[in-house]
């Protein structure tokens, strides 16, 4: 089915990490609006796209039973929380 | 009479092709999809084909042109997921920098395959043993862009037998076709794996008692000519089987066009032509975004009872705005069937590079319409695709979407 992802459009606050390798920003930990905290255990891709001349981020990633979407906008350095993509087991 | 005059030449063309390529990379993406059957289509319905499959799904009988519905009852706990053409440009781009790094003569021959020709490399690179060359870039690839990116690599003398290489052990093999190893790695096949080789040609071959590329190999270049192709694409064949290079051929753009499979059957005609105009202005854009101006249109209709209706027209003047498109596009269109259409699709031919320099009565109007084409192009680029665009499309962009082609990468 296609009800795996769920689209969503929340802000949310990240711990990130800038260093070296593959992933020059690893995001590691982010609170979601609901205060509930997720910790990610693997970054799958992160890969830029444009708004326009705007660059976003996506980093797709996972807590180890749901994988997440996250987009860093580069110009307003805020982050938001795209897709949760889910239900794996019910399949 | 046979001839065994095979190309013994070192083999210095590399294929590299990512199998299950966008399926692959979701499962990269997202490492809960990871040994899960996961097929990628273009649009969230039912009647949508399968564009990937992944390793998993295909195990099923999942195919690439496979209905939704057909996969979904054939493959249990099918994943579908809709394409994402940002992250596949990415790695596409990432697949193409790496493969810069040996030589400068590399073609992407589409999304998901590229080819480097080692003919023209530096010496260092030339010395190096180059299945070494392609363990690194399969190497590379899961460094740079993650660990279940896993690709197919082939080297030989010429393209075709680079890209028949590539493809003997999927989904992680590296394979060398050298005059040596010709015939025993065209054993394996049946001639439907041949590149170029479909349903049509095989019928050609079997009819003069061609069954299997082994034969195909032993077929003389007469017989290929004269009785199989009927035309130089015999010879073309008795050579490209033998190693030696008939592909390496650049063709110029002559047409840019769109298509698109409507969601419903019920729409109204109107509703078709709202669609009809979207496509008109992505076909403008794509077709000034490389410099070009077309002098004629071409549109056509596919029905649920498989007819196939079409019609053309040039034009005088060459043309070069989406309005220009779509008022061309739309005369035509009024001359469609009304009743039972399932896609539609507008191409612009004979293009043109730049401006016209033929004088015009209508000279400063031309202008003033391609100032502001332009500008529109200009915003779009700024604030994004479809910022500006007709009040008539209007609602078709969640529909209407930008997708990637396949066998081409013009547009990438």
């Amino acid at each position: 089915m296609m009800d795996d992802e769920l689209f969503l459009n929340e802000r949310i606050e990240v711990v990130a990490v800038f260093g070296e390798g593959l992933n020059l920003c690893r995001p590691v930990k982010f609170r979601r609006p609901n205060g509930r905290e997720v910790v990610i255990v693997e970054i799958g891709l992160r890969h830029p796209t444009n708004a326009g001349l705007r660059t976003m981020h996506v980093f797709e990633v996972t807590d180890g039973g749901t994988d997440y979407r996250l987009e860093l906008d580069t110009e307003r350095l805020t982050w938001h929380l795209t897709r949760e993509m889910d239900h794996y087991d019910s399949l | 009479m046979i001839r065994y005059d095979y190309n013994n030449e070192r083999p210095m063309i590399m294929h590299i092709d990512l199998n299950s390529c966008f399926a692959t990379i979701e499962q990269q993406a997202r490492p809960m999809l990871r040994g899960r059957p996961v097929a990628i289509a273009n649009r969230r319905s039912e009647h949508t084909c399968i564009v990937t499959a992944s390793y998993e799904a295909k195990k099923h009988g999942a195919s690439v042109g496979m209905k939704l519905s057909e996969a979904r009852k054939l493959v249990p706990g099918l994943i579908i997921l809709e394409s994402d053409p940002p992250k596949y440009r990415y790695v596409y781009r990432r697949l193409m920098a790496i493969m810069k790094r040996y030589s400068a003569h590399i073609t992407m021959k589409s999304i998901d395959e590229g080819i480097i020709d080692f003919n023209q490399a530096t010496d260092t690179i030339q010395r190096r043993d180059l299945r070494d060359v392609g363990q690194e870039i399969k190497q590379s690839l899961i460094d740079e862009v993650g660990k279940a990116m896993i690709c197919n690599v082939g080297i030989a003398p010429n393209r075709f037998l680079a890209k028949t290489a590539a493809s003997l052990n999927k989904p992680d093999g590296l394979d060398v076709i050298d005059h040596t190893s010709l015939r025993s790695a065209l054993l394996s096949l049946q001639l439907r794996d041949l590149t170029g080789i479909a349903k049509h040609n095989e019928r050609r071959l079997n009819a003069v008692g061609i069954y299997t590329p082994i034969e195909f190999l032993d077929a003389d270049s007469d017989t290929l000519t004269r009785m199989v192709f009927k035309s130089v694409l015999g010879t073309q064949w008795h050579r490209r089987l033998r190693g030696w290079e008939v592909d390496d051929v650049v063709y110029d753009m002559k047409t840019v066009g769109r298509q698109y499979v409507l969601e419903s059957q019920n729409l109204s005609k109107e509703d078709i032509l709202r669609r009809l105009h979207h496509l008109c202005e992505s076909v403008g854009y794509r077709m000034r975004s490389k410099g070009r101006a077309a002098r004629g249109v071409y549109v056509y209709v596919r029905t649920y009872n498989h007819d196939y209706w079409h019609r053309r027209q040039m034009s005088p003047l060459p043309f070069y705005s989406n309005q220009a498109i779509y008022a061309q596009a739309a005369m035509l269109f009024a001359q469609a069937p009304i009743t039972g259409i399932r896609e539609i699709g507008v191409s612009c031919y004979q293009l043109e590079t730049g401006a016209s320099d033929q004088l015009s009565l209508f000279g400063d109007q031309l202008a003033r319409e391609r100032q502001i084409t332009d500008a529109i192009d200009e915003i779009n680029k700024r604030f994004g695709e479809r910022t500006v665009h007709a009040a008539h499309t209007v609602g078709t962009d969640t529909l209407v979407r930008q997708k990637v082609p396949f066998g081409s990468t013009r547009y990438l």
